[in-house]
């Protein structure tokens, strides 16, 4: 116990922390300008000065921890006049210009002034000039009003850990820049702009053009772009987003944010936004009513459930939509047009991979604690670079390692270039072999662990099997720092899942978490792909992960829904694309999903969703799948709805409406339209009503309400409870005979900048990264003789692109990667699939590229 | 990039030291002999080659004072005007050096000879004034010995 | 006096191992390898051996700091950075003695059980790192570093790092960000190097001159040595005298001499038998001494005791025909140069007092500039991160306390 004396008050501490820390504590203020609650102390501005009894000199309460028994006084006429004076230098290169610049109003600096600062100045002699920089299309820098407190440096090296600003010379003459002294090279995470206290960096999404004090209001809502579900805060005037910002005590992000979720709003207010329905006539979509429009989606899908029964009948529903859009949707399949046929496309990744999983290890392996990767001792990383897919998570892989976690990579992982102890390269596309060789050796040291026996039995299996090892570098100290580590996490990608053998490396990763006693970690792309498979879309799974396939379960819903329950499981994605080209599917209802971009072999999948007899889009924008629809709806879309998501940890969050929007209605409420209209009244007037029913039908949400989940910190299992049983047997998988011996293989790259549809619409995110490029190592560059921004055409079996190169000294193998965000210049387009028969993923496939310079 | 020699020569540096970014002041002492200065090429090598952010490479360069960012002449004169130089008359040198050498403080002679910084003090007070050109140290200078010393360098 | 540290340093080859091993060296080194590490500390603490980089501070007691650290490894690292102006005492023992140094570094690190050593070496001194260089090679060969020191299985291995012009760079904590490739800005204290120092180890900061002291503490013992110079702090010390004295140079003196003996017995008086205005006893770090106070004994002790500090020992000559606002103004362009740019006062503050300076200096003075001056140094004085910045202040209130009426002069005559 530590007890000092602060102003008089007299303070209590279990743990030594600063004066400023425990001032805060008692609730009184000390002015900062360059300690930052994020960042270690720095003591550069000497603002902090405290009086401290025995002490000499004044002290820097930042920078002093306290003592037992000291006595601390922080406001006296001899402290303000050192503020004062330190204000004064601050102010005296400073241009006073705060009737022009954009921080005025939240600048730390001028409140500071406002409080103590000199009133008059005293510098007569030339001030520092330095030009306002423009060169970067995000963020402007003003070096003039720089008062050189480092947060933004530190932010970037110590938190973001991206290290791309630095200050540049020394004393008076030190500035913050990029290396290049004009555009940033960064993550654009805008963490920097975060943290400065005076406007010295703004930007230019909103440069000039709104003043603090003009905000109609915040609201705190979570970001719309991946899996971890950041909470941030829309800042609104004459309802638009004027801009986003992050706040350090709220949610599981604690003030940090990614490019897209700072820098992507604009997308919402996009003129490309749907506005009315369109309905198909005479071939050509035309702007129709709502009521038109709604009665046609009911009646064509009412004619071909009559017709041909509700499974002719198909839903993809969308991860990027809400919990309560999503449980309507499911609803409405099984209920209004009798059928189990709901997917999504994160079967091609996410879905399959959290199924496998949890059927051989239990529910909720994969709920863990974003926030608990910082305690691990090894983190192993597989399939795809968490820093660029979901990188608030890559941001705590950064911590564990700077605190000293070994970090293995296997495969390419740019973002963790340099917070990696080693990594494996496997042999392209065999992942698989490597994973089962490490299992095979993980299982000789540690033996069977017995409380499986599924997974016990196919793990020994495995091992008598053998598999043949790849003679990767540095797979035995790979292999030997994981069996040396008590705290082990495994953060897995979608890449591994694929592959026409995903199964095999979903396998060798669950007999390694299970033998390591790991954390598992399972990236996701979409904001709420784990939300959409707790609402039930899945076609063998009702709400909350209880199988189809127990009659039990069914009746339940059946008895709460008020009708029959069709028993059996209903087609996954690819099947059901199938059933559309060979016509066992007539009719199909997609909601918030673009299927022909989305997926390889895109226009294998146009053909077969135009063959279908109806099929009916709801949607924000006008996407390639929209285009080829007969009806098109449009939703209302993040910020101007309520709704919860689900993170991939299983954290329920609200994602709040904050602006009115006149068009669009919430996808939920265009279902519940439709299901009327078809006979089936669904009669919720809120959102929170459907949430309410799902909090009585579904055990995962048992109770919950936006009350409650407007606290936060809401995980799941709720109040848990196992839901269903684990696998008795490993399901077989077919084995993958194939020669990889092309020069090239082309892989869809997952870049930190963009994420589908919404990035593409948002101008910010669209200048930080305009064009795709052909992504390629310098082995690649080498043995194909290319040089940076070299023009190519690339050629699949399926089709080529032209594109410029960018060589990426992170791509340490022959793959070459290009984005699939730009709207007719994708890269799955280029490959075909196979279907995985165990997950029922898309294995990608045909990705054997030639590249010719042109 | 480096050559093979250079960078052999950075791998043993760094072997000397626990963590591969203490080799950054010595690599970029190596840099600015292989380029002639750091210019953002020679920076772009030393981060490549250390593994180090470009930003940081730079920064910690742009911070000490016998880092080159211009070209420089052929040679380059580093006169000491620090506190005990002066009271020996440095100042003065430095303006002789200017103009009969027609190169002015931080700047490079026209015909790219040499070129000239005013240092801060160069440890050589007790044989002030003093003056290194390239690697080479002279002392208690005066205005014919800096004319004969200096036309050692062509 | 008996010379210790620059002994034998005016033959021509002084820096070669056989010269310095035939005059005697690495006799501490054997007679060091025969004690316990603990003994070594002893030794030093009875000697009362004080830092000679400028805070004086006890060696043996930081020692035992950084002993009782139990992490491990532990660094030694010898600052030869000598930037403060006006001091080039390291500079021979470097140059003319650098075995001396090594060995007194070898049984450093034997006491203090660190493997690894690095020399921290001003870049302004190319020629000192050739001779180190060399000699740390010859000193290898002759088994006096490595893997196994003269046979006795001890480790200690040195590197010579070279900084790249940074006056900052010598304070102890910049030069271990500056040892870890980094931009020279200083650390929070706590925690001290003797604790977290390079790379988060106990690391060991000591003077070039410091540790040069060590062979004959252990050569002679503690005890002895402790009598040499004066009582308070014992021992040789090299003033580096310069200016406008008629003899500068590197004087080996007992500790203690008073500043009045230096200038006038051993650096042969003001030149050209003009009359002497000020002092900087220790440095431009160190506040200046007017003629008439200059019998003062320089040592730790007593130059506090005098008004100003012994700092580096580096003593610079100001005779009557000095203008102290043109010393005051290049002094402060100086220390604006030299600031790292981490703190308010002294990057603002630094650069405020170099301009009316200038002003001044040229003519350019306006009325209240002295007020402004001493308020701003005020301002400086006491709120900066690291010392450099209260040097500054330092400077100015030191000119204005003792020569005030030359800068109203100029400003009168603006
Ligand atoms: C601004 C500043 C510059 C310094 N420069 C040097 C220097 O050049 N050489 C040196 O040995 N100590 C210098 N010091 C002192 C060191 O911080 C440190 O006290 C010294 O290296 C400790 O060694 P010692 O105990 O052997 O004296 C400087 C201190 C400050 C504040
Ligand atoms: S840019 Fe802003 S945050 Fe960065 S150092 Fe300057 S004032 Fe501080
Ligand atoms: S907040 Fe303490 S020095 Fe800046």
């Amino acid at each position: 116990m530590i007890t000092l004396t602060i102003n008089e008050k007299e303070i209590t501490l279990d743990k030594p922390v600063t004066v400023l820390e425990a001032a805060r504590r008692a609730g009184i203020k000390v002015p900062t300008l360059c300690h930052h609650e994020a960042l270690k102390p720095y003591g550069g501005c000497r603002l902090c000065v405290v009086e401290v009894e025995k002490m000499p000199r004044l002290q820097t309460a930042c920078t002093l921890t306290v003592a037992d028994g000291m006595v601390v006084t922080t406001e006296s006429e001899a402290i303000s006049k050192v503020r004062r004076g330190i204000l004064e230098f601050l102010l005296i290169n400073h241009p006073l210009d705060c009737p022009y610049c954009d921080k005025a109003g939240e600048c730390e600096l001028q409140d500071m002034v406002d409080k103590y600062g000199p009133t008059v100045g005293r510098f007569g002699e030339e001030k520092r000039k330095v030009p306002e920089s423009h060169k970067d299309h995000i963020l402007a820098r003003n070096m003039e009003r720089c008062i050189v407190c480092t947060r933004c440096v530190r932010m970037c090296g110590e938190v973001q850990g991206a290290s791309a600003i630095s200050i540049i010379g020394r004393g008076n003459r030190s500035r913050m820049e990029p290396f290049s002294s004009a555009a940033f090279d960064c993550e654009y995470c805008g963490n920097c702009l975060t943290v400065c206290p005076v406007g010295a960096i703004l930007s230019r999404l909103y440069i000039h053009s709104f003043r603090p004090w003009q905000l109609d209001k915040e609201v705190e809502t979570v970001c719309p772009y991946c899996g971890v579900g950041c909470s941030l805060v829309v800042q609104v005037r004459d309802d638009s987003i004027k801009r986003v910002v992050p706040r350090f005590d709220l949610g599981l992000n604690r003030g940090l944010l990614c490019s897209r979720g700072r820098f992507g709003y604009e997308y919402i207010s996009s003129p490309e936004r749907l506005k009315t329905p369109l309905v198909r006539k005479n071939g050509r979509l035309e702007e129709s009513t709502w009521s038109e429009a709604l009665s046609l989606v009911a009646e064509k899908l009412g004619q071909i459930k009559s017709r041909d029964g509700g499974t002719a009948i198909a839903g993809i529903s969308s991860p990027r939509c809400c919990n309560e859009d999503n449980y309507v949707f499911q609803k409405f399949m099984r209920m209004t047009c009798g059928t189990n046929n709901i997917d999504t496309v994160s079967r091609t990744g996410f879905a399959s991979a959290q199924k496998y999983f949890e059927d051989l290890l239990g529910q909720g392996i994969t709920a863990n604690m974003i926030d608990g990767l910082k305690n691990s001792d090894v983190i192993l990383v597989l399939g795809g670079d968490p820093a660029a897919i979901n990188p608030v998570l890559g941001l705590s892989i950064r911590e564990a390692f700077r605190r000293g976690a070994k970090v293995l990579v296997v495969g390419n992982a740019k973002g963790l270039e340099r917070y990696k102890t080693l990594q494996v390269m496997p042999e392209v596309f065999r992942e698989a072999d490597v994973l089962e060789s490490l299992l095979i050796e993980i299982y000789g040291a540690r033996g069977i662990r017995g409380e499986k026996p599924a997974l016990d039995s196919g793990i020994r299996e495995l091992s008598e099997r053998g598999c043949e090892r790849t003679g990767e570098r540095d797979f035995d100290e790979l292999r030997m720092t994981l069996l040396e580590s008590v705290s082990i996490s495994i953060v897995f990608g979608p890449d591994l899942v694929q592959r026409a053998d995903g199964h095999r490396s979903l396998f060798a990763v669950s007999g390694l978490t299970y033998l390591l006693e790991a954390r598992l970690y399972l990236l996701s792309e979409k904001p709420n792909e784990q939300g959409v498979i707790d609402a039930g879309c899945a076609p063998d799974m009702l709400p909350g992960g209880r199988p189809l396939s127990v009659q039990e379960f069914r009746r339940k819903f059946e008895q709460s829904w008020n009708g029959a329950i069709p028993s059996d499981d209903g087609m996954t994605l690819f099947e059901m694309i199938e059933g559309a080209a060979n016509g066992k599917i007539k009719g199909m209802y997609i909601m918030g999903e673009n299927p022909v971009f989305n997926l390889p072999n895109g226009s294998y999948i146009k053909e077969a969703l135009k063959a279908l007899d109806f099929l009916a889009v709801q949607d924000i924008f006008l996407t390639d799948t929209a285009e080829i629809a007969d009806v098109v709806l449009p939703a209302k879309g993040w910020t101007e709805k309520t709704g919860t998501v689900t993170n991939l940890e299983r954290r329920v969050q609200l994602q709040k409406k904050a602006v009115e929007t006149m068009f669009g209605m919430e996808d939920w409420r265009i279902i519940s339209e439709v299901s009327g209209r078809m006979g089936y009244e669904m009669n919720y007037k809120e959102a929170a009503d459907v949430m309410e029913e799902m909090a009585k039908v579904s055990p995962l949400y048992r109770d919950l309400t936006y009350h409650e989940i407007g606290k936060g910190d809401c995980l799941w299992p709720y109040h848990g409870e196992p839901l269903r049983g684990e696998m008795k047997t490993v399901p077989e998988g077919a084995a993958m005979e194939r020669d990889y011996t092309e020069d090239f293989y082309l892989s869809v790259e997952r870049p930190l900048f963009h994420s589908g549809t919404l990035s593409g619409k948002s101008p910010a995110l669209m200048k930080i990264y305009p064009e795709p490029a052909l992504r390629i190592g310098t082995g690649t560059a080498e043995k194909g003789g290319l040089k940076d921004g070299d023009k190519v055409q690339f050629s699949t079996r399926t089709g080529s692109r032209e594109a410029f190169v960018s060589i990426d000294d992170a791509i340490r193998d022959n793959r070459v990667y290009f984005s699939n965000n730009f709207r007719g210049r994708g890269a799955l387009d280029l490959m075909t699939y196979n279907i995985d028969k165990v997950t029922k993923a898309a294995g990608i496939e045909g990705c054997e590229v030639k590249i010719k310079k042109l | 990039m480096f050559n093979d020699t250079v960078l052999k020569e950075i791998d043993d540096i760094r072997a000397r030291y626990p963590e591969r970014r203490s080799a950054l002041l010595p690599s970029l002492y190596i840099a600015q002999k292989e380029f002639g200065h750091l210019s953002s090429e020679a920076l772009l090598c030393v981060a490549k080659t250390l593994n180090l952010p470009e930003a940081d490479v730079r920064g910690a360069a742009s911070f000490y004072s016998m880092y080159r960012h211009k070209p420089l002449g052929r040679h380059l004169i580093q006169l000491c005007t620090n506190v005990s130089c002066m009271l020996l008359g440095s100042e003065k040198l430095a303006d002789f050096i200017s103009e009969k050498f027609r190169v002015e403080p931080g700047g490079t002679s026209a015909d790219g000879r040499f070129s000239f910084v005013i240092m801060e003090c160069i440890g050589a007070c007790g044989t002030a004034p003093a003056m290194l050109v390239d690697t080479d140290f002279y002392d208690n200078l005066s205005e014919e010995g800096i004319v004969e010393i200096l036309e050692k360098y062509k | 006096m008996e010379k210790i540290l620059l002994k034998n340093t005016d033959t021509g080859n002084s820096a070669d191992i056989n010269e310095y091993v035939k005059a005697g060296g690495y006799r501490g080194l054997s007679k060091a390898l025969g004690l316990q590490p603990g003994d070594i500390v002893d030794e030093v603490k009875k000697s009362g051996l004080r830092g000679r980089g400028g805070a004086g501070f006890p060696t043996g007691m930081k020692w035992s700091f950084a002993i009782a650290d139990p992490k491990s490894p532990k660094y030694l690292v010898c600052n030869a950075d000598e930037g403060e102006p006006g001091t080039f005492k390291d500079r021979p023992i470097l140059e003319k003695n650098p075995h001396l140094l090594i060995e007194g570094m070898v049984i450093s690190a034997y006491a203090l059980g660190s493997e690894r050593g690095y020399i921290y070496l001003r870049g302004e001194y190319p020629r000192a790192k050739e001779i180190l260089d060399r000699a740390i090679d010859e000193a290898r060969e002759k088994n006096f570093l490595g893997d196994n020191i003269t046979g006795k299985g001890i480790k200690f291995d040195l590197t010579v790092y070279q900084g790249a012009g940074a006056y900052i760079c010598g304070e102890e904590t910049t030069l271990l960000e500056s040892l870890e490739g980094k931009r020279g800005l200083p650390r929070n204290r706590p925690p001290f190097p003797v604790n977290t120092g390079a790379w988060g180890k106990p690391t060991i900061v000591n003077n070039v001159e410091t540790l040069s002291n060590v062979p004959s503490i252990i050569e002679r013992g503690g005890e002895a040595y402790s009598k040499i110079g004066s009582k308070f702090c014992p021992g040789p010390k090299l003033f580096s005298v310069s200016g406008r004295v008629e003899k500068p140079g590197v004087y080996e003196l007992p500790m203690g001499t008073s500043l009045r003996d230096i200038i006038y017995a051993h650096a042969g008086g003001i030149k050209g038998g003009k009359k002497l205005k000020a002092v900087f006893p220790g440095g431009v770090s160190t506040p200046l001494l007017t003629a008439d106070s200059i019998d003062c004994a320089m040592d730790f002790v007593s130059m506090p005791k005098a008004g100003s500090m012994l700092g580096s020992g580096a003593v610079i000559v100001m005779d009557e025909s000095v203008c102290m606002v043109r010393v005051a103004y290049r002094t402060l362009k100086f220390f604006e140069h030299e600031s790292c740019g981490k703190c308010v006062p002294c990057r603002e503050g630094t650069e405020w007092l170099r301009k009316i300076l200038e002003r001044v200096e040229g003519g350019r003075g306006r009325n209240g500039d002295i007020e402004l001056l001493s308020d701003v140094a005020e301002n400086i004085s006491g709120k900066t991160f690291c010392p450099l910045g209260d040097a500054a202040a330092g400077v100015v209130a030191g000119m204005l306390k003792n020569f005030r009426n030359e800068f109203e002069e100029h400003i009168k005559n603006a």
